[in-house]
């Protein structure tokens, strides 16, 4: 009994590489599928994300290794020209148990801390499961894999602080507003960047977003995505700047979009109350000497990123309390591990004794009245039961070292002539 | 008047019980700022609760002594400002759900208990007592309301701290643990606004017993200008900021201003100043 991980991700391999090798929903359980029906596999899993792809496999014969199973993902993926097995990493056992606790928990992602690994793992274990590929093995080594997860997003602070451009932003404005649902806030370009940071206040609950941007007709589409349904046209937003709380620039231009004059004659009509210049554009949108303005705060990408670096920094600190959850956690897995070993003999020994017990009582049966024989069949199930009590809690005691296993299994079969165990698990 | 505590030693213990809760819970609250300890988060408020309980029951003991009287001196003073200031904060704290500002005024408030319980020990007279509703509202009021300008003056240091934080784009301890800019500038306000209604009190109860007793205070008296000017400039501070259109980083120099202010005339007053408004008592 082995559980193996191998594949790629962003430790390993380049992107190419992690490209190349990624598999769709689709193949995902074709591939799975394909290891389970040929006999190569009792269980088997697939994680795959932009960053990773990493198989989890039972594997049901001694010739499915970690080499045979990266061999096996590159011929699949036809890949042998791009993919060599050095790409790959390789784990058995508790540590394939580690790595997916690891995984699981983000702190293998290449943004510590991510939110996203979690739900890829869980829709990974959700296609193994509905292709008849998690087993006894993969569905307890999952579990205890949310499980992990969820503990280290409770009890520890891995996760907090913005990690990204648009949700630092956000967090910067929540240190100088209150509440930003009762602030007006404007968004000055419609592209990929000021869509993610309007999205982004929109879930702080910031309702009052206007949008301007050169095409209108992308403006009011982003508008009526977030449901505000406010749009400047670009020629006059400048009319109203004295009107928000909040401006975002996201957009590509040469020139300055917003001035120092234009903002100071707009902090002048707006009675010099605080205002958060968030601009997100490259080239820069805004003059910097608009930061200079009394209660303004002009904030670009690079201010951001100190804001992402001090987060980041948070999260590493974090680290050594994820590693002792995972650790806690591993021990029981792995406790739970050296049980299944046993669970054969157990099975067997119940078996042997119900079996003794049955031909007894089949003498008697004709022998004694129907509701005599149903009091000794009472009687003789609590006399099993108390025997076999101490063998069983023997054999389920935690076992420190998986080498005391068969030790322990050999002894009980022999004492009761136990015949040897098909099962593998 | 002799110090009581030289001759009642149960009380002297519970006064330096109740520095020590003070130091503790000044203590917790800084390990849960700095560290977001989470054994500190949980024990801090139920600590901050059984330090103002201990302080009251102290001070209902200590003026039981001599008849429920207040008594005038230095320490008893420093010791009012701690448990007003701490009653105070704990009001914000149930009322905003904001504890993030706690150790600032928990130190502030630890540091005038630990003042008053040392001057108790130097000192052998506790000065004269009072008695009477109208005196013991003017003598209260005017406590809350330093404990007011305390608070304003320790929000506007912070709100300054953070403003300058977020200019400079330092994103360290204070700008990761710290309330918004608003809400310290409601906070700070707020405090403002009680630091009036309290000093107004003072200065009406203190007419009205003046009134009642018939004895005659001087304008030009030291207690009396200080605590007109302060009223007046706190007055003005409310009016400034709609009127002249004063953002709050102005205002909170105003605030530390007359916070310093204050605190400074308070210890020149209790050094050269001793006794109570100069009136026979």
């Amino acid at each position: 009994m082995n559980i193996i991980s191998v594949g790629v991700n962003h430790k390993t391999a380049p992107i190419e590489i992690r490209e190349r090798i990624s598999l769709t929903e689709t193949q995902n359980k074709e591939f799975i599928s394909g290891l389970i029906s040929s006999g190569l596999a009792h269980e088997a899993m697939v994680v795959s994300t932009c960053n990773r792809t990493e198989l989890y496999v039972v594997p049901a014969m001694h010739e499915v290794t970690g080499e045979f199973l990266k061999e096996y993902l590159i011929s699949y993926k036809d890949a042998r020209n791009e993919v060599r097995p050095e790409h790959f990493f390789g784990r058995f056992y508790c540590g394939t148990a580690r790595h997916l606790f690891e995984v699981s928990s983000a702190i293998d992602s290449l943004i510590l801390g991510e939110g996203q690994i979690l739900g890829q793992v869980k829709n990974a274990y959700r296609i193994a499961a509905e292709t008849q590929a998690a087993g006894i093995l993969l569905t307890r080594l999952c579990h205890t894999a949310f499980s992990v997860a969820k503990k280290v997003k409770t009890k520890t602070k891995i996760m907090e602080g913005a990690v990204s451009v648009s949700y630092a932003a956000v967090e910067l404005a929540q240190k100088i507003f209150l509440n930003l649902s009762v602030k007006k806030m404007l968004l000055i370009g419609a592209g990929e960047t000021g869509e993610l940071a309007a999205k982004h206040m929109f879930q702080k609950n910031a309702r009052n977003i206007v949008i301007t941007n050169r095409t209108q007709s992308k403006a009011e589409a982003l508008a009526e995505e977030l449901g505000t349904n406010k749009v400047l046209p670009f020629e006059t937003f400048k009319e109203h700047l004295h009107e928000f709380d909040i401006i975002i620039t996201a957009v590509s231009t040469k020139d300055y979009i917003l001035t120092e004059a234009e903002m100071h004659q707009s902090m002048m009509k707006r009675k010099l109350k605080p205002v958060i210049i968030l601009d997100l554009g490259l080239p820069r949108n805004v003059d910097p000497d608009i930061g200079k303005l009394q209660n303004m705060f002009l904030k670009d990408i690079d201010a951001l990123k100190h804001i992402i670096d001090k987060n980041l920094e948070r999260r590493r600190s974090e680290l050594p309390k994820v590693k002792a959850i995972i650790d806690e956690e591993l021990v029981g897995f792995a406790q739970w591990i050296n049980t299944l070993k046993v669970r054969p003999t157990i099975v067997d020994l119940q078996s042997k004794f119900i079996e003794i017990k049955e031909k007894e009582l089949e003498r008697y049966r004709y022998k004694v009245s129907e509701e005599e024989l149903q009091r000794m069949e009472h009687l003789t199930d609590r006399i099993l039961k108390k025997i076999l009590h101490h063998p069983i809690k023997m054999l389920k005691a935690p076992i420190d070292t998986a080498d005391s296993i068969p030790s322990r299994v050999n002894l009980v079969r022999n004492i009761f002539d136990l015949e040897e165990p098909n099962q593998s698990y | 008047m002799n110090n009581i505590l030289y001759n009642n030693l149960p009380l002297l213990i519970l006064n330096q019980i109740v520095s020590l809760l003070y130091l503790f819970t000044a203590i917790l609250y800084g390990v849960h700022f700095f560290s977001e300890n989470n054994r500190a988060k949980t024990y801090k408020q139920p600590f901050l609760a059984v330090t103002v309980l201990m302080h009251v029951v102290y001070l209902g003991l200590l003026t039981s002594t001599e008849g429920y009287k207040l008594g005038y001196s230095t320490f008893n003073l420093m010791t009012m400002v701690a448990v007003t200031l701490t009653i105070t904060y704990l009001f914000v704290e149930f009322t905003t759900k904001s504890d993030r500002t706690g150790f600032f005024i928990i130190s502030f408030a630890t540091g005038a208990q630990l003042i008053s319980s040392i001057l108790t020990a130097l000192t052998p007279n506790t000065g004269i007592t009072f008695s009477g509703i109208g005196i013991g509202v003017h003598l209260i009021a005017s406590i809350f309301g330093f404990s007011a300008i305390a608070i304003a003056g320790l929000y506007s240091i912070l709100y300054l701290l953070l403003f300058r934080q977020i200019q400079k784009n330092r994103f360290d301890l204070l700008f990761q643990r710290l309330p918004s800019l608003e809400v310290l500038e409601m906070l700070t306000m707020h405090a403002v606004a009680f630091g009036f209604v309290f000093l107004s009190i003072t200065l009406f109860a203190g007419i009205i017993e003046q009134q009642a007793s018939g004895k005659v205070i001087s304008l030009f008296e030291p207690k009396m200008i200080t605590l007109i000017v302060i009223w007046l400039l706190y007055g003005a501070s409310i009016f400034v900021k709609p009127l002249i259109g004063w953002d709050l980083k102005h205002m909170a120099y105003l605030f530390i201003f007359l916070f310093l202010f204050v605190t400074v005339l308070i210890v020149f007053m209790t050094f050269f100043s001793p006794t109570f408004h100069r009136i026979p008592f």
